[in-house]
């Protein structure tokens, strides 16, 4: 039994779980727009070639790239056509970019990558892979923290070092690379296809400066992201922070091609203050297939992460309940869809508190039932 | 997960699915033994209280489950195997208790005006563990077998007392043509009771069955206080014992069940359980432990 980790978890979900559900019953209409959503989703799902096609025009039209990956390798040689010579880039957080690998990829190639989400920047210089999908650090306490902050920022930094001087140590350090960078990379938590939008919410203001201060944004994301209108987009966003207990969000971004302005007679010009290129690319790595499979409802997920505190194979074997960054009872789910990866499953105890809690109201314990099937069907 | 569970988990599968198919038991138990615990009901009927054995054998379960690896090591010849039911069997002191539960169910059931019969020594195993172990296709043969059974024996309702038998049933009839009525005892029943508990859900009646509201409302009407904590009892947050894991891990199934108990004893020490396998892993952690047929009437 690993007792920091115990510990780490008992705090998370006392800090999280009474939240969530306050923010619920404080705001009635997010459990009636999940369900609005969730039927949104599943007309996608249904006619998913449509709904790509059409992210695609709108993504044109408003003067953005549009790029369709059908697997990992597919999508970094299309980020490396892109980034071409540019050598700082920033990252937001996402688990897709650590589906295809994009971090360690880039660092291969020498560039200077560097993740933005403070949680995603403890994860990298700690070497390490995320242990919950939106709070990928919970498993590193403010002591191993402090460390890790010492061997590899600041010095001064040891572990009576308050939680607000560390937050501003590594701001110091970011606005540097935010300054320099020349790409950003982000995902994406909805994308509409009348208008090609990507929405982006966070608390930190990280995924602002990586959308707006480089000359480039490129948006990497799965095809499960797609949403079929902006109001639909906007829906997804606030369940997703809801649930995931940030209500209000701070921020949510949204990017509608490269950055432009009317200013002068009215007439729009790109690029203007922000970025000159922007790019979408949304990537397939056995999406479709699971559509066209008894795994479609998985799909359905939008990653707020509430899952993981329902799960007593979560609490007990954190990370390794899973494949990160796919871990957790959705994550069970993610590495079957995209990895093919059912190995996990056989950790899964059924105890179905992840459907109870899933605001898409995925049954969760009879998808890991499928995938466990899949595993043993030998 | 290494190849060596896989392997393991392959040869279990295997064994118990020969096994079920050739004498609807998943592993050999002396049948004879474990249905003596009443000669009162009517043999068949067209309602039949069914107990899958699961409250008589749960406190071997974890011996098997101990002995499995090596018996998949060595491949033990089925003729030795079947000496282990002879070999392997509960303590007095458990068997009693499993017998007085079965018993207060049947009287519970019956100041309720409902009539039944048992099939005795007859009684299949209902698949459960094939189920929950993801083995579908195997599940899904042995319930058209168990069908069969049933019907030949002219069964139309059954009577279930324990999650996992009425879980296996009630989604035998989302998988395959299986149309006779499945009734937990519970919903069946108004009891009377006592005492102040916290109660550690069923994962299969509270969550997966959906039987979370019920459960609480007849315990409330019945004069037994309950204790609750979001964190640790609501449908939400509450979490399992950590049983079917131990197909997986011993180990690992004894620990969670350990954490799970430390969460439970935060609220009250007495603890009440639904599940004959939730209270075989939860009471070596747990000293004031009762099934809710222990303390109703």
């Amino acid at each position: 039994m690993n007792y920091e980790w115990n510990v780490s978890i008992d705090k998370a979900i006392l800090n999280n779980a009474p939240n969530v559900n306050k923010i619920l019953e404080d705001n009635p209409y997010i459990k009636e727009t999940a369900k609005e959503l969730r039927s949104k989703k599943l007309d996608v799902l249904g006619n998913i070639d449509f709904y790509i096609d059409k992210t695609e025009e709108s993504v044109k039209r408003s003067g953005g790239n549009f790029h369709f990956a059908k697997d990992s390798s597919e999508a970094m040689e299309i980020v490396k056509g892109i980034i071409k010579n540019n050598k700082n880039i920033v990252l937001s957080k996402s688990n897709v970019l650590y589906e295809i690998k994009l971090r360690e990829e880039l660092s291969k190639l020498g560039k200077d990558v560097w993740e933005t989400d403070l949680g995603e920047y403890l994860v990298q210089i700690n070497n390490d892979m995320p242990s919950h999908l939106i709070a990928p650090a919970i498993h590193l306490s403010k002591e191993r923290i402090s460390k890790l902050l010492n061997e590899n920022l600041d010095k001064s930094i040891n572990e009576n070092t308050s939680v607000e001087d560390m937050v501003k140590a590594v701001r110091k350090f970011l606005m540097e690379k935010y300054l320099a960078s020349e790409v950003g990379i982000t995902g994406a938590n909805a994308i509409s296809a009348d208008t090609g939008s990507v929405l982006l919410i966070e608390n930190e203001g990280n995924i602002r400066m990586d959308t707006v201060l480089p000359g480039i944004h490129i948006a990497i994301t799965g095809i499960d992201k797609i949403v079929p209108t902006l109001k639909d987009a906007f829906n997804e966003v606030i369940v997703q922070a809801s649930y995931a207990g940030f209500y209000p969000p701070t921020y949510i971004n949204v990017t509608s091609g490269p950055s432009a302005t009317g200013d002068i007679e009215l007439q729009k010009v790109s690029p203007a203050t922000g970025p000159r290129e922007f790019h979408l690319i949304v990537i397939d790595n056995g999406r479709k297939e699971a559509i066209n499979s008894d795994l479609r409802e998985s799909l359905l997920c939008i990653r707020c992460g509430r899952c993981y505190f329902s799960c007593p194979a979560y609490k007990y074997y954190g990370k390794d309940f899973g494949d990160s960054p796919y871990t957790g009872p959705t994550g069970i789910m993610w590495s079957a869809v995209t990895a093919k990866k059912y190995d996990k499953s056989l950790l899964c105890m059924h105890s179905g508190g992840c459907k109870e809690v899933c605001p898409m109201d995925i049954n969760i314990p009879e998808m890991i039932e499928k995938i466990k099937f899949r595993y043993t069907d030998k | 997960m290494d190849d060596d569970t896989l392997n393991r988990i392959l040869k279990m599968k295997n064994m118990v699915f020969e096994n079920l198919m050739e004498s609807y038991l998943p592993f050999p138990i002396d049948k004879k033994y474990y249905s003596s615990w009443t000669d009162k009901l009517p043999k068949d009927g067209d309602t039949v209280i069914y107990t899958s054995y699961m409250y008589q054998i749960s406190g071997i379960l974890k011996r098997y489950e101990k002995l499995f690896p090596k018996i998949s090591n060595i491949n033990v010849p089925k003729r030795l195997m079947g000496l282990s039911k002879f070999l392997i069997k509960p303590g007095e002191s458990e068997i009693k208790r499993s017998f007085s539960i079965m018993n207060n169910i049947v009287n519970i059931l019956q100041k309720n005006h409902i009539n039944f019969g048992y099939l005795y020594d007859d009684e299949p195993y209902s698949g459960a563990i094939l189920l929950e172990s993801g083995f579908l296709k195997e599940f899904m043969e042995y319930g058209n077998k168990l069908n069969d059974f049933f019907k030949s024996r002219g069964i139309k309702r059954i009577i279930t007392l324990d999650p996992h038998t009425t879980n296996a049933l009630k989604r035998l009839k989302t998988m395959i043509n299986f149309d006779i009525d499945v009734k937990n005892y519970i919903e069946l029943i108004n009891f009377n009771g006592s005492g102040e508990y916290v109660i550690h859900d069923s994962c299969l009646y509270s969550r997966a069955m959906d039987m979370y509201g019920l459960i609480r409302d007849k315990i409330n009407k019945s004069g037994i206080k309950i204790n609750e904590n979001y964190l640790t009892t609501s449908k939400d947050m509450g979490t399992c014992c950590g049983g079917p894991l131990s197909l997986i891990s011993v180990n690992d199934s004894d620990e969670i069940a350990k954490l799970r108990s430390e969460k439970l004893l935060k609220i009250n020490n007495n603890v009440l359980v639904m599940c004959p396998l939730c209270y075989q892993n939860l009471s070596p952690h747990v000293e004031n432990i009762k099934d809710l047929a222990e303390v109703i009437s």
